[in-house]
């Protein structure tokens, strides 16, 4: 069984605390991502779990097995970095064999498991080059499938697509995707690209300034953060934030914009609170607030329009194509079921 | 072309050739010396090829008893001490790069630095006590001093630069330190082992304050024996000049072959982790 467990673990650097008490239980043949923005600590998790940094505190276990003072070698692991780190003396066919040549396999085995994996990934034609003659997305793939040769328990990935460019990025994500749904293997895969995170993910993990924020399903992050960094930090374009209070059935932002609140909302009348309504969710409606168009950005399939309501700087994001121009005034609504609102204190979310 | 651009051309190959005059110069007049008899020598004006071609200075060079024996010293100096130096450093360098050990770096490189005649006596005096005077062994040892820390230096350069990935990444393949090593590093940095080399033979090959101090007849090595040729024999600078350009000639065809690697080397060259 290959599930990975990361109990209570910190880290710390001399005296800089990086990671502060994480814990997350990740199932045999799971695939979750790490996110978060740079710096939160996401890269020195994904490396103690590999071995490559030490744990100051709490436990790793793979499989079962309490792996803090394991070697990298004997954690039955693979890793796919973000800059490939291919052998560049060896040529790929190599690359993909060493481990099996460093363990003294026999010379038919390495053949059988390197032209499978070569197959898998369609590398069969470029085992004999090396790799400074391959595109990045070759590179890639061949870091890949020197993951997949060790047949390991868990995959580790620290941000793979990074050093792609968009279109590449899109197809090697769904070739990640369709790997994992071959092979079954426990991943794990690192990913400041919240895209990334949510086309790929089955659970993921929102980690900011080391510690987390929340873990769930992606279409539950997206539909009920539990604070407003995730509630920010999911979905793009980001979601509009109103600061306020609520006044009986309205919110009443600080500019005096009144939004209507579901019917059964908790969220207590008088403390400060914070409102949130993601760019898509806001409509054209004649019965809405007006709101003077500052800036139009079409994508084809969508528009993006930028606002201000009342002295609130908001994204709009609709799906028809309307002919505004900046300085004209339209007037949108939010589906009152589509709101979300946080505790301004804490940042939690109020049911 | 411009004229204004023609003639800051015209100014930079002048400024160039008269930076570079000196040590040109010198060395072709060395060479016009080599190939003229006795007699051309001393003429005025000063004649830079000679009518008749005095090919027996070479010859007298090649043909005397000991040259042959003086190159073998100093092919078996250099070549130990280049030798050892690698063995040495190049982990050494690998090492001090890998922990960070600055202080160690900053201590080889006062060692660079330290005259070498500061440890010279007290060495002689310890390789006499010991008994090894007679041996090639005293110059071998000495001459480490001067090509270890090349060695050092630019391995640490040249490990630096190296993306610490690909060496996460074979330990994750399953290679100990050693195997990570001498895998994965050293094939990568071969480049660098390749210029310390070159340097290393250099500097050690021309190397004269060593040899006069601790070789006995039958160990000095080449450009001991040219300074003893000026002053045992009169000054014939035919010969002299020869053998001076014998001596001379490896290592500037080495140099002339290998300075595209010298100069990438010592701008430690990074080498794309693949």
């Amino acid at each position: 069984m290959a599930e990975v467990q990361i109990i209570d673990v910190r880290k710390a650097f001399q005296a800089t605390e990086v990671i502060r008490g994480v814990d997350i239980r990740i199932a045999d043949g799971e695939f979750v991502t790490l996110v978060g923005p740079s710096g939160c600590g996401k890269s020195t998790l994904l490396r103690m779990v590999a071995g490559l940094e030490t744990v100051t505190g709490g436990e790793i276990r793979i499989g079962g097995r309490v792996v803090n003072d394991v070697p990298p070698k004997d954690r039955d692991i693979a890793m796919v970095f973000q800059n490939y780190a291919l052998y560049p003396h060896m040529r790929v066919a190599d690359n993909m064999a060493f481990s099996l040549t460093l363990k003294k396999a026999p010379r038919e085995e390495i053949a059988r498991r390197v032209a499978r994996a070569a197959e898998i990934l369609g590398l069969t034609g470029l085992l004999d080059r090396y790799p400074r003659q391959l595109s990045g997305g070759q590179r890639q793939r061949v870091a890949m499938g020197r993951a997949i040769v060790r047949d390991p328990q868990v995959f580790l990935f620290d941000e793979p697509l990074s050093n792609l460019d968009a279109k590449l990025r899109v197809s090697m994500r769904a070739e990640i995707k369709d790997l994992h749904q071959r092979l079954k293997t426990t991943t794990l895969y690192v990913t400041h690209d919240q895209i990334e995170a949510m086309t790929m993910a089955e659970r993921i993990v929102v980690l900011n300034d080391g510690r987390i924020e929340q873990i769930g399903a992606p279409l539950d992050l997206y539909d009920r953060p539990a604070n407003l960094f995730v509630a920010q930090f999911i979905g793009s374009p980001a979601m509009n934030v109103l600061s306020g209070t609520r006044d009986g059935g309205t919110f009443c932002s600080d500019r005096d914009l009144r939004l209507p609140l579901p019917a059964g909302c908790s969220a207590p009348v008088g403390p400060p609170l914070v409102l949130g309504v993601r760019p898509e969710h806001l409509r054209l409606s004649a019965e809405g607030f007006s709101a003077r168009v500052l800036l139009v950005e079409p994508t084809g399939s969508e528009t993006q329009i930028s606002v201000d309501a009342d002295g609130h700087a908001l994204t709009c994001l609709l799906r028809e194509r309307i002919a505004v121009r900046p300085g004209e005034i339209i007037r949108l609504a939010a589906l009152p079921s589509a709101l979300h609102l946080f505790d301004a204190a804490s940042g939690c979310r109020l049911p | 072309m411009g004229r204004a651009s023609l003639l800051q051309k015209l100014i930079l190959i002048v400024a160039a050739l008269m930076m570079v005059a000196p040590a040109f110069l010198f060395f072709l007049w060395m060479a016009s010396l080599s190939i003229k008899f006795e007699v051309d020598n001393g003429a005025y004006p000063p004649i830079l090829l000679p009518e008749h071609f005095a090919w027996k200075n070479y010859a007298g060079v090649l043909q005397s008893n000991n040259f042959l024996l003086y190159f073998k010293n100093s092919v078996l100096v250099t070549g130990a001490a280049t030798l050892l130096g690698l063995v040495v450093g190049v982990p050494a360098g690998y090492g001090i790069a890998r922990m960070n050990a600055t202080r160690a770096a900053v201590v080889i490189m006062i060692a660079r630095m330290t005259p070498g005649l500061s440890f010279l006596i007290p060495l002689f005096l310890i390789f006499k006590g010991l008994n090894l005077l007679g041996t090639l062994w005293p110059q071998i040892i000495i001459h480490l001093v001067v090509t270890v820390p090349i060695v050092i230096w630019i391995m640490i350069g040249y490990f630096e630069t190296m993306p610490i990935e690909l060496e996460e990444a074979a330990m994750i393949d399953g290679a100990n330190r050693w195997q990570v090593f001498w895998k994965i590093a050293l094939p990568v940095a071969r480049p660098g082992v390749v210029v310390s080399l070159i340097l290393s033979v250099i500097f050690s090959w021309n190397n004269f304050v060593f040899g006069v101090v601790l070789a006995s007849r039958e160990t000095r090595t080449l450009p001991v024996a040219i300074y003893n040729m000026l002053s045992f024999e009169q000054v014939s600078w035919g010969p002299l000049a020869a053998a001076a350009l014998i001596v001379t000639l490896p290592v500037l065809v080495l140099t002339v072959v290998a300075q595209r690697q010298i100069v990438a080397g010592l701008t430690a060259g990074a080498v794309k982790g693949g």
